[in-house]
């Protein structure tokens, strides 16, 4: 979980190795170059400490020759062995290009040694003469030493002239080498830069996105970050909250659409319950006398008018109870019966009801005082108005997965408009004398009730007759 | 566009690596050795060649021919030398290659006594052979092991002969010679005496100058005043032909006289070409290099002890003007 630590430590480590193997190699060129010019330096400097030794013996000499002091004695000594040393340094520095001349430079120290030593020998017998000559050939050889001294040095700058120059150039080229691997590394650096950099911000910035989305209300998104460092643990969490609020969310949705449902059913009921109440002027005292007059007229013979007062007195009693309940679909059409009786007490001739019921149907639950309405709603429009009368046709059906009941007539028929107010629920105002309950509030039930919108259609077309038919499905039914 | 970048990212990449290669192996890869050493054990005999005259055409032949040799036998030689007749230059480099104990001296003789002081009492102190090339100095003078070069005598002969031929036995001719009296010249004088004064019409003048350029124009000057009617110049030191040359032309054609000299000085040739000189006799000096060298490594073999003290002799012949056109 600390990669994002360990990724600026690689790069560190990146950074740090590649400075340190420029600095060993540096340190290598240095360490060579500094070797070589120690080299040659020493080269230079041998050679010119023949020419300090050899002088310093001509004047050791000279010093002896006028002062023959045995301390003046050993400094000639001294010097004799350095002189000794400086050429057996000097015979080290032999190449094919110097071989000669070293050889003769050699000897010629040689010369001057055994000329010194001759001096000595001269010097201590005596002879003045000879001694003399000998310190004069010495001081010639060593000039003469001085003078090779000279070609050899010039020899040595000859021969190594292109080494030298290479030197030169080379120390030219470190530069260049230095700029070249500065730019490499420049560009190398910013390019790993950029892309470790890249994998850092990237999901951050996804993570600012999806913030961005979240508080502008987009609880749909899913939030993905395919790394493995800390930032992917925050997008995980981040998604994990976003989904918690979008469940939260929908199930405030749902609540709240139930709750708004019900409220409307209930302003329904009330409104139902209302209207029934506003008929049920003493209905005990109205059902009683009913009944009583049911009675009466039963003992005076005329039996019609009893039944006829037996089923106002049933579709009172039905009307009594309570509106909102369901029932079966079988008391619904045995109270569209005794109302159908009622109607055709009073239109006699005109009305011819056709009822043709699936009797397997009518178990199917179906609120109370829904076909009723839309009966009567038939008989005024239908019968009503027409001196010859009419027909009215009630059809349960059986269907594959839901029941249709047809409610027909062949009245006049209905405007289109009027048939899109009632579909939408529209209220209006109720015509003729109907028991109360209006053809929209029973569309309304009937939605509410079975919770689809497809319950209920109606086809017309006018002096046609309309037909209303409603659908009720069978799983639907089970529910309620 | 994404693709573009990579490549030019990459492109950069690679020209960079390549060039910083580059320079890392051109910094890294050079060189750090000075110079291979050799060991001191390749022990070749050193040989000098001192010569009075470097740089002369004569004598870069005499050098080629002694590299020649001693590239063959083995030995390594150096030449040493001083320009244009410097004495002093050339004794001391005698000086020098002594004291260096260099194992054979080849040089050109120079008749005095600073030279013979030298190659007598110092060469046999140190013990180091000498042999002389071109110019001889006597063996009882000098100790040399033995001499290189033309039969002086012979080649002043030679050009007397060619001199008589061309002129005819009678005549006056100039013989100018060096005030130094050397050795060499005064064989060559001895040479064209000898066959010139078989002629008794042939008269012979003897200029003596010494060898600085202003001294040979007197003594041309002087020569010709006296003699005005002088019909061939000899110039027995070959150094002075140019000067003798310059003079005469001076005053009048050079063509009419004949004037002859040896193949020793640094404009002999070229005058030669220019037809100023009508004749020279010619060494061999690439042939007195190769000997020279080929007979020190004898003596210094032990091959051949002693040499002949009298000399090798290298071939001469006689060079006309119209022969080199």
């Amino acid at each position: 979980m600390n990669s994002i630590q360990k990724k600026i430590l690689t790069l560190t480590t990146v950074v740090l190795v590649i400075m340190s193997v420029i600095w060993v190699a540096l340190t290598y060129y240095n360490h060579k170059t500094q070797n070589q010019y120690n080299e040659i330096l020493q080269r230079y400097l041998s050679l010119n400490e023949v020419t300090s030794a050899s002088q310093q013996l001509i004047t050791d000499l000279n010093n002896y020759m006028l002062k023959p002091t045995s301390e003046n004695l050993d400094l000639l000594e001294r010097s004799k062995e350095e002189l000794i040393e400086a050429k057996l340094d000097v015979d080290t520095l032999r190449n094919p290009e110097n071989h000669f001349t070293l050889s003769n430079y050699i000897s010629l120290i040689d010369s001057l040694q055994e000329t010194t030593d001759r001096f000595l020998l001269y010097y201590s017998e005596k002879d003045t003469e000879a001694s003399t000559k000998e310190f004069t050939e010495a001081m010639n050889i060593s000039n003469y030493i001085s003078e090779m001294t000279l070609t050899l040095l010039d020899t040595e700058l000859k021969t190594h002239d292109k080494f030298y120059r290479s030197i030169i150039e080379r120390s030219g080229e470190v530069i260049k080498l230095g700029m070249w691997l500065l730019l490499l590394i420049t560009f190398v650096l910013i390019f790993i830069t950029y892309w470790f950099s890249l994998g850092i911000t990237r999901p951050v910035l996804k993570l600012t996105q999806a913030a961005n989305e979240l508080s502008n209300g987009k609880f749909d998104v899913e939030i993905k970050v395919e790394t493995n460092d800390e930032i992917a643990f925050l997008a995980r969490t981040f998604d994990r909250m976003r989904n918690n609020i979008n469940n939260l969310i929908s199930e405030i949705k749902n609540k709240a659409q139930l709750e708004r449902e019900l409220q409307e059913n209930k302003i329904l009921l009330q409104e139902s319950q209302f209207r029934s109440l506003q008929s049920q002027i003493n209905p005990h005292f109205l059902f009683n006398t009913l009944n009583t007059l049911s009675k009466k007229a039963y003992l005076e013979g005329s039996e019609e008018t009893s039944d006829l007062l037996v089923s106002v007195a049933g579709l009172l009693r039905y009307n009594l109870k309570q509106i909102d309940r369901s029932v079966t679909l079988y008391e619904e059409v045995a109270v569209l019966k005794q109302y159908m009786d009622i109607q055709k007490a009073r239109f006699t001739e005109r009305l011819k009801l056709i009822l043709e019921v699936d009797e397997d149907c009518l178990f199917v639950r179906i609120p109370a005082l829904t076909l009723q309405p839309i009966i009567e709603n038939a008989v005024i429009h239908a019968i009503e108005p027409r001196e010859e009368g009419g027909t009215i046709w009630f059809r349960v059906k059986d269907g594959e997965d839901m029941i249709t009941i047809e409610i027909e007539d062949d009245g006049k028929g209905m405007d289109q408009e009027k048939i899109r107010q009632i579909l939408e629920e529209n209220t209006m105002e109720t015509e003729g004398h109907s028991t109360g309950i209006g053809f929209s509030n029973v569309v309304k039930r009937l939605r509410l009730f079975y919770g689809y919108d497809q319950v209920i259609d109606i086809f017309s077309d006018k002096g046609n007759g309309t037909k209303v038919a409603l659908y009720i499905r069978k799983e639907g039914v089970k529910k309620g | 566009m994404r693709k573009t970048s990579i490549l030019l990212l990459s492109l950069t990449f690679i020209i960079l690596c390549y060039f910083t290669f580059v320079s890392a192996k051109k910094v890294f890869r050079s060189d750090w050795q000075l110079s291979q050493e050799i060991n001191h054990n390749v022990d070749q005999h050193r040989l000098v060649l001192i010569t009075q005259d470097m740089e002369t055409s004569f004598w870069d032949q005499v050098e080629s021919g002694a590299r020649k040799q001693a590239l063959k036998e083995g030995a390594s030689l150096e030449v040493w030398g001083s320009y244009g007749n410097n004495q002093e230059d050339f004794l001391e480099k005698i000086e020098i290659a002594l004291y260096s104990k260099v194992d054979g001296i080849i040089v050109q003789g120079l008749d005095n006594e600073d030279f013979k002081d030298l190659t007598k009492i110092k060469a046999s102190f140190y013990g180091i052979p000498i042999i002389t090339v071109a110019n001889d100095v006597p063996m009882s003078e000098s100790f040399r092991r033995t001499f290189v070069g033309s039969d002086q005598y012979q080649a002043g002969r030679m050009l007397a002969n060619e001199l008589t031929k061309e002129m005819g036995t009678s005549g006056t001719v100039v013989l100018m010679y060096d005030s130094e009296h050397e050795y060499y010249q005064s064989q060559r004088l001895s040479g064209i005496q000898d066959v010139l004064n078989v002629y008794p019409n042939i008269k012979t003048v003897l200029a003596q100058t010494s060898e600085t350029r202003e001294q040979v124009l007197t003594t041309t000057q002087d020569v010709m005043n006296r003699n005005p009617d002088v019909d061939a110049f000899i110039a027995v030191n070959a150094n002075f032909s140019a000067g003798m040359v310059q003079e005469i032309g001076k005053r009048s054609q050079v063509e009419p006289y004949f004037i002859y000299s040896f193949d020793d000085g640094p404009e002999t040739l070229t005058l030669l070409k220019e037809e100023k000189l009508d004749g020279i006799v010619k060494q061999s000096p690439e042939m007195m290099g190769e000997i020279s060298v080929q007979l020190i490594m004898q003596w210094l073999n032990g091959e051949t002890v002693p040499l002949n003290i009298d000399g090798y002799f290298t071939d001469i012949h006689f060079l006309k003007a119209v022969d080199v056109q």
